[in-house]
């Protein structure tokens, strides 16, 4: 059982990766980092429960608060960057061109 | 057998440490802030004179003790130490240098004091004195070191001073032209002393390389060494003593101020080289092909600077000439054995020079700055005390009878004559004849007849007496001193050559009484010629006459300033031209540039990594983590 | 029986979301398909006796995080037009599925050593507010104040990017 709901977890977050890999679109590389945090938050819950201590829920709850204040910040990145280029491509973005 | 002075070290180290003092005044003064001429003046002269008092003070503790043992000596400080040689600074006080630091520090004193009224209103004034005491202070370590290693500190010292002070007007290029070439022409020479200095350390100096060690070892260095070193030694010698062939620097640092002239370029600096030829008077005494060597470049050096002195028309140039050919008569002296001889005639051109040299300063000052004769002219009038003074020297020069350059020249061209150097002997007497003629064209263009320029012949007044009572003290001295070392047949004991004779290796020539007559009556002859052919020509005024042909040549002396320059000086700078053109870019150059432009290249190689997408970074990351997990996955075992 | 019912629909649910958010093109699609992805999550942990954590997810995910994220792109007003050619996206996800493999494979050899079953619960107010807050607030008491500190930063960090003009 438990091993299967961490099948799901490893599945998606390496839809996640995928997704912020092929994806040009800001907002779809950031959803894909907010997969890839709830596969994390899914693997913390299912071993809680495998251990059955409130450790694992806890931890999940800090990921959440982080998913938040990061989110709030990222998109006011996008925003910024919207207003700045009119574009949403992360190709253009290359001043750390070396 | 030397006993110890703790004095000897002060002698050079106040106007040392007057130097630095005036130094940093002079500094604090670049920012506006003004400091009278008068202090400047005060801690400028106090050095010199302090010194002449101390050097009067050693000469009589040498006097107290017996005439066999008259040597002093003090080690300030270890210098240094390599292997079994150990070298100190010491100084070591003995007749001959007791002899030359007299007149060193007093004719130095004077002329400091002249300095005064002649750098009046000069805007480097304190720099000026610094100058001149570092100077002074080289050539004291110079005359009272006790191994030639010391020696040649102080040589390099006045080197530098001399070149420092040629180019002292350094707004005009000229000048800084005129220091460079002092500069070169000595080092040139120097490479000869050091190589002298280097081969005498190789033959016998190993047991201790100061001047006593090395006399007591002499006779252990092999003949052709020791003629070998003997004129590696005067090879410095003529660069630092204006001889055949590295003379060329003297006339040219006329250009530097006049007092300057007077004192390195008359009556200290330049005859350092006599005075090592003198100190090394053990190796010399040995090595009598080498004499002979040096006797003959200074007597034809001495004829060539007359020869260029007759056609001259700068008052300082003329001056200048003098004193190469006066030089050359001190290297005859000294190079046919007559050590003391040389070293007398040393004494005595120092004042003598030195007073012609500050009198041309006062009329120079006095016309503001002209120093050509022909705009000159009747000045006895106008600057009497000059005039006399001046007069003085010119018989002291001219070798008139009873002042001192007569005396001293003679005893030159006497021991030639005695020790069988006929050649050299009649070459002196004719040089003698032209030293008379050229001195008294001077004096009688400049002085006599009518002024050419009335302008400048209005506006001209004495001097000052910070400036005209050296000239006074000089001219007594160019008077008298030749008493000094009267020879025996006006009466005399020699007391000079006597006195200096404990450090000397010499041998005084017996010739019959014939032979003493023959060469003052010569001496005599030549003078008196010289002098009418001069007035005949001069007295009365005379205009500047338009040389020609021989006159022509030698008044552009002999065109060998032009002759060095294509065949030495173009050349090399060719050869510098050519290895930065091909040596540079391929051998130092190239291979370092090369290097730095392979980093570079490596460098803009991995540039390429650094796209500026954060996905293409990200992939990097995940492509990291892929590794890491196959690597990881081989490695673990469940 | 039930439990494996749903558990396996709504891992589907789950993963065809997610598949949904990498391959829809415009991103109020990509957004919508997270949303099921989130509230089928909130089912799993739901079915993990999760219960606040269930809550938690639907409210500030599902919730707030998505509103947020989905007012932001009707906000900028993106058209067809606006939106990225991506052309070499397949040749990416391809080379993305080559490289994830040796990571996806390694985790899952991981997972296989864990013991299979489950114990029944011995407690019954697991995972409820009362136990959660009781960890939270004893043994993660610093890290929690920490988090609002985080919190409070992002507020300022908003409100100073929000300010700048141009």
């Amino acid at each position: 059982m438990i091993e299967h709901y961490l099948s799901l977890s490893i599945l998606l977050f390496c839809l996640g990766v995928l997704g912020v890999i092929s994806r040009r679109n800001v907002f779809v590389v950031f959803m894909s980092i907010e997969l890839m945090l709830n596969a994390a938050n899914l693997g913390f819950v299912t071993v809680a429960r495998l251990h059955q201590s409130m450790d694992g829920h806890v931890l999940a709850l800090m990921v959440m608060a982080v998913a938040a204040a990061e989110a709030a910040l990222a998109l006011a990145v996008v925003i910024l960057l919207h207003k700045h280029k009119g574009n949403l491509d992360t190709n253009i973005f290359s001043l750390l061109k070396g | 057998m030397e006993g110890n002075l703790s004095t000897l070290g002060y002698i050079p180290l106040l106007p040392l440490a007057g130097a630095l003092v005036l130094g940093l005044m002079h500094l604090a003064t670049c920012r506006g802030r003004r400091i009278s001429e008068r202090i400047y003046a005060l801690v400028g002269c106090i050095g010199p004179i302090l010194s002449f008092l101390l050097a009067v003070n050693v000469f009589f503790a040498l006097q107290a003790l017996p005439a066999q043992s008259r040597f002093l000596s003090h080690q300030a400080f270890t210098w240094f130490s390599v292997g079994e040689l150990t070298v100190s600074m010491g100084f070591l006080a003995d007749p001959l240098s007791v002899l030359m630091l007299l007149f060193v520090t007093f004719v130095g004193s004077l002329i400091h004091v002249y300095s005064i009224g002649y750098m009046a209103g000069d805007p480097a004034f304190g720099k000026f004195f610094s100058y001149l005491n570092l100077f002074l202070g080289s050539m004291l370590i110079l005359v009272l070191g006790d191994g030639p290693l010391v020696m040649f500190v102080g040589w390099e010292g006045v080197g530098l001073c001399s070149y420092l002070l040629i180019s002292y007007y350094s707004e005009d290029r000229g000048n800084v032209v005129a220091g460079n070439k002092a500069f070169i022409v000595n080092r040139i020479g120097d490479f000869g002393f050091v190589l002298g200095m280097a081969f005498l350390f190789w033959g016998i100096g190993a047991e201790g390389f100061d001047y006593l060690s090395l006399k007591a070892n002499a006779h252990l260095l092999a003949p052709t060494l020791g003629i070998t070193v003997c004129l590696l030694l005067f090879i410095g010698a003529t660069g630092k003593s204006a001889q055949i062939p590295l003379y060329v620097w003297l006339p040219d640092a006329m250009a530097g101020p006049t007092p300057v002239s007077a004192l390195i370029h008359a009556a200290t600096m330049v005859t350092a080289g006599v005075y090592m030829v003198a100190r090394f008077s053990f190796l010399y005494a040995q090595a009598e092909v080498a004499g002979l060597v040096v006797a003959w470049i200074g007597i034809m050096t001495a004829l060539l600077g007359a020869i260029f002195g007759m056609f001259q028309n700068d008052i300082k140039k003329i001056l200048a000439y003098s004193t190469v050919s006066q030089l050359g008569y001190m290297f005859a002296g000294v190079g046919v054995a007559a050590y003391s001889a040389g070293i007398f005639h040393v004494f005595t051109h120092a004042f003598f020079k030195a007073l012609l040299f500050l009198g041309a300063g006062s009329v120079i000052l006095a016309l503001h700055h002209r120093q050509d004769i022909w705009q000159m002219g009747g000045l006895k009038n106008k600057l009497p005390i000059t005039y006399w003074t001046m007069l003085v020297g010119a018989l002291a020069l001219a070798g008139c009878p009873p002042f001192a350059g007569f005396f001293s020249k003679d005893e030159i061209l006497y021991s030639a004559l005695a020790g069988g150097h006929t050649g050299i002997w009649a070459i002196g007497v004719l040089v003698a004849g032209m030293t008379a003629y050229y001195s008294f064209r001077l004096i009688f263009v400049v002085f006599h007849g009518q002024p050419r320029d009335r302008e400048a012949y209005d506006h001209a007044h004495e001097s000052p007496k910070v400036m005209t009572l050296p000239l006074i003290v000089l001219a007594v001295g160019a008077l008298f001193a030749g008493f000094l070392n009267l020879p025996a047949i006006f009466g005399g004991h020699l007391q000079v050559s006597h006195w200096l004779a404990p450090s000397l290796t010499e041998v005084h020539p017996h010739g019959s009484i014939a032979t003493e007559v023959l060469a003052i009556g010569g001496s005599v002859l030549a003078f008196v010629i010289g002098i009418s052919i001069a007035y005949r020509r001069f007295a009365t005024g005379g205009e500047q006459p338009v040389f020609t042909g021989f006159r022509k040549f030698a008044h552009h002396k002999f065109y060998v300033d032009e002759l060095y320059d294509t065949v030495l000086v173009r050349p090399y700078r060719f050869l510098g031209q050519a290895v930065e053109r091909v040596v540079e870019p391929f051998v130092t150059d190239g291979p370092v540039r090369a290097v730095a432009w392979l980093y570079r290249m490596a460098g803009l190689a991995f540039k390429v990594i650094q796209v500026g997408y954060v996905r293409v970074y990200a992939i990097y990351m995940v492509i990291g983590l892929s590794v890491m997990s196959l690597v990881l996955s081989q490695s673990l075992n469940f | 029986m039930i439990a494996t019912y749903l558990f396996f629909g709504l891992a589907l649910l789950s993963v065809l979301g997610a598949l949904g958010l990498i391959l829809f093109r415009h991103p109020m699609n990509s957004a919508m398909s997270f949303v099921v992805t989130l509230i089928s999550l909130a089912g799993l942990y739901a079915l993990l006796s999760a219960k606040l954590i269930f809550a938690i997810q639907l409210i500030v995910y599902a919730g707030a995080i998505m509103s947020l994220i989905l007012f932001i792109i009707m906000f900028l007003n993106i058209q067809e037009e606006d939106l990225p050619v991506a052309t070499g996206r397949w040749f990416f996800l391809a080379g993305g599925i080559v490289v994830m493999a040796p990571v996806a494979g390694l985790l899952l050899k991981i997972v296989k050593s864990l013991p299979g079953d489950v114990e029944p619960l011995t407690d019954a107010g697991f995972g409820g507010v009362k136990q959660v807050g009781l960890v939270l607030f004893q043994q993660w008491l610093l890290p929690f104040e920490i988090v609002s500190i985080l919190l409070l930063v992002a507020l300022v960090g908003a409100v100073v990017l929000a300010g700048k003009r141009g």
